[in-house]
């Protein structure tokens, strides 16, 4: 944590997972293995900034979940990320990779409201 | 091989067989160097006082007294505690060093026996040293001394004064000086001296002086808490003789003190304060930013005060606590958005003024937030002093139309003057309308707080938020003190908690220096136990391994503080950086781990502190167990005594 500057907006998953994975062209969010996304998910990389529940970190990295973006533009943020976050190429995570990812952050259920959690409402 | 060998032992181990060395071998007769040479057996050995090399050349120093004293009643480190004393210095923190043992042994036996108190702090780093002086600093607002060895003391010294340097803190620094050549009587004297030893960190010290009498040590000393204490407040250093310090006072007649006069900061020139009341009183959307703007808790009030005048808007960096958290003014959760609708800027003591208005766009351009024709405003003391070799000036702002070289706090009741003398009627109810508005839109940022709050709230690893309330539920009806930075818990204390009191938080490094956390809040908790207050910090797990003999000192000083481990088991921010570069490059980040994790094995940072003494828990991984283990060790700090809380936690 020395260079305290470095704000990262970064979404990652592990590749070391992946090189087996069948590349699929066309994966749709509906085929994706949300066991399998959340062992990509939680094994080394994108909980590091996105926290284990896509809760999100702080300015490190935005809330993915519950009730994520569209699959296409989850892909579309790997693939071309807008502001700090880092490239994912299709060699990096297949597509099959991000589904389950995507599965995954879409079975995360809804968060209690804070009204009913009496720690968020202390004075 | 025999000398490489006896280079890594010179130092701590020479303290055991050594440390009077000074005295005793310059006491008896020491004028001879051969005499104080062993016998060839002795060759090689790990002994740092066997000299490095045996010669059959036997040198008489003339310069040193034959006939001195075995035995005196005065010495110059009494002359010296009582100089620190006449400045209102209540600590010396300092890990031992024979170059200053003459004032060590003042302090211990002359300092810490009579009235008023100078205490000597021991510490197992010259790092922890100089950072508790920093944390100190923060809430008490004047100097702690600490003392380095010359050469390697203050060496590892460095990073520490780099960080006070980064955050505008005063601290006294002493180090060691072997001047008189002929009087070093061993090898390790030698590489333990320097001929400018300050030379090493004066790029981050904002003066230094090597005082060639016990008189000139005292205006020295005077001289640099001026200084110190001047806006922009800075670490000074003192290269102080080693015999100075260790031998007897000539006549002995201590030299008089010299008086410290009342130290009044620059305050902005009056043209300049009347022209920016006027930009403010005018202005549709004024907004102020404040970064290390309040010194002391009266720049918290002056800022309430001119915020609540115009009903302006506040951002509050994460740097020190300048306006309450909770107070509706406070819209830093908005930013970016106040700064590109702003149509004045003021700005106080920013640390990073190309920052406060620059947004890159992802193609990598820069362009201002700011809209066309508003105006920008800075006070800045540090536009009064600055060097040249590090860059933590930062990038230079491009659209700012009033730079005032002056200390923003001092300038405060001159433009809060100004702006309630110029603020027509006319004016008036369409400022308070604005209050309205933001005290509507402070609601709306908790709340949106709150439901951020929510995600990940059950999760183990244990979520920042979580964290964060859990201690809060515990603290927020006491007199509390958060004594560590908020930036790598996501500044969920500003968003969630209520603040409203100077010392309640004491902000970052600095200079972004890891190894800061650990040891000042030791000395911001040393400086909140004389006024009653509960301490407490949150530390990630790669700041304590910088220097865990912090947790020893805790103990030993019987120092209150609660410290929670966030233990990310990780050097997080490297392995997000790392992860970013291996993305670029399609290598997988499968090895980021790699030289960024705390793992295999894991750390058991509750056996860790209790080895030293400190009451340990953990770790906990379940947020259930979270507030139980709290209160257990609320309990233990309240007895005055150092409680540890293992903590396995989210990564921000």
């Amino acid at each position: 944590m020395r260079r305290a500057s470095f704000v990262l907006a970064v979404s990652s998953v592990l590749a070391a997972a992946l090189p087996g994975l069948p590349v699929q062209a066309q994966v749709t969010a509906g085929q994706g293995d949300a066991g399998h996304g959340r062992k990509l998910f939680l094994a080394d990389g994108c909980y590091q900034c996105h926290g284990t529940s896509g809760e999100g970190g702080g300015v490190f990295g935005p809330k993915l979940a519950p009730a994520p973006l569209s699959y296409e533009a989850v892909l579309q943020q790997l693939r071309s990320p807008r502001a700090r976050m880092p490239v994912y190429t299709a060699k990096v995570l297949p597509d099959a990779g991000a589904a389950d990812i995507y599965a995954y952050l879409r079975s995360i259920p809804k968060a209690k409201p804070a009204s009913e959690i009496p720690l968020l409402n202390l004075k | 091989m025999e000398d490489q060998a006896n280079l890594g032992l010179r130092r701590r181990n020479f303290l055991k067989g050594a440390a009077l060395s000074g005295v005793a071998a310059t006491a008896t007769a020491a004028s001879t160097l051969a005499q104080a040479q062993p016998g060839p057996s002795q060759q090689g050995t790990s002994d740092p006082n066997t000299p490095r090399r045996q010669g059959a050349v036997t040198l008489k120093d003339e310069s040193t007294p034959r006939n001195r004293e075995l035995t005196y009643s005065s010495c110059g480190g009494d002359y010296m505690v009582d100089v620190m004393r006449s400045l209102g210095i209540e600590y010396f923190a300092a890990t031992p060093g024979n170059t200053f043992m003459g004032l060590h042994e003042a302090i211990i036996n002359y300092g810490m026996t009579t009235a008023p108190n100078l205490r000597f702090l021991t510490t197992m780093h010259e790092e922890a040293s100089v950072a508790m002086a920093h944390g100190y600093a923060k809430i008490e607002g004047k100097p702690m001394a600490c003392g380095m060895h010359t050469a390697v003391g203050l060496q590892h010294a460095s990073m520490a004064i780099y960080n006070a340097w980064c955050d505008r803190v005063p601290v006294f620094m002493i180090t060691g000086a072997s001047i008189d050549a002929t009087r070093r009587n061993l090898w390790v004297d030698w590489d333990h001296a320097a001929q400018d030893g300050a030379a090493m960190v004066r790029d981050y010290t904002k003066w230094d002086d090597q005082p060639g009498s016990l008189r000139a040590f005292g205006d020295s000393a005077v001289r640099a808490y001026k200084f110190a204490m001047t806006p922009p407040y800075g670490p000074t250093l003192l290269a102080v003789d080693t015999l100075m310090q260790e031998d007897p006072i000539p006549g002995d007649k201590p030299p008089p003190i010299p008086r410290l006069p009342s130290l009044s900061a620059p305050a902005a020139e009056e043209g300049a304060v009347r022209d920016t009341a006027k930009m403010l009183v005018e202005a549709e959307n004024p907004v102020i930013f404040a970064d290390r703007c309040a010194r002391t808790p009266e720049g918290l009030r002056l800022l309430v005060e001119l915020a609540e005048a115009l009903q302006a808007p506040v951002i509050d960096s994460s740097n020190r606590l300048n306006f309450p958290w909770r107070h509706p003014l406070n819209q830093t959760a908005s930013q970016r958005g106040l700064i590109s609708r702003a149509d004045v800027l003021l700005e106080l003591e920013p640390g990073d003024p190309f920052a406060v208005s620059a947004e890159r766009s992802p193609d990598g351009e820069v362009r201002s937030l700011m809209q066309s024709g508003s105006k920008r405003i800075t006070i800045s003391s540090v536009d009064l002093y600055m060097k040249s070799n590090y860059q933590d000036f930062q990038r230079l702002p491009l659209d700012v139309d009033l730079a005032m070289a002056a200390d923003a706090q001092a300038t405060l009741p001159s433009l809060i003057e100004e702006v309630k003398r110029q603020l027509p009627d006319s004016r008036k109810a369409a400022i308070a309308a604005r209050g309205t508005r933001f005290a509507h839109t402070h609601q709306l940022a908790l709340q949106r707080a709150r439901d951020a709050a929510t995600y990940g709230w059950d999760d183990s690893p244990i979520s920042m938020p979580r964290l964060c309330q859990e201690l809060y539920a515990e603290i927020k009806d006491e007199d509390w003190s958060l004594v560590s930075g908020t930036l790598f818990q996501s500044h969920w204390p500003q968003q969630l908690w209520s603040a409203d009191k100077h010392y309640q938080y004491i902000g970052e490094q600095g200079g972004a220096g890891i190894g800061y956390t650990a040891p000042a809040t030791l000395g911001a908790a040393l400086a909140n136990q004389k006024h009653g207050r509960l301490s407490v910090c949150i530390n990630g797990d790669g700041d304590l391994m910088f220097g865990p003999g912090v947790l020893w000192t805790a103990a030993h000083e019987k120092i209150p503080l609660l410290y929670i481990i966030h233990n990310n088991r990780g050097y997080h921010m490297e392995i997000m950086q790392l992860q970013a570069i291996a993305d670029r490059r399609q290598r997988g980040i499968d090895r980021v781990h790699i030289g960024c994790e705390i793992a295999n094995p894991n750390i058991d940072y509750a056996m860790l502190a209790r080895s030293m003494g400190v009451y340990g828990q953990g770790p906990i991984d379940n947020p259930r167990d979270l507030g139980p283990a709290i209160r257990r060790a609320i309990e233990v700090v309240k007895k005055g005594e150092p409680a540890l809380i293992d903590v396995v936690s989210q990564g921000r």
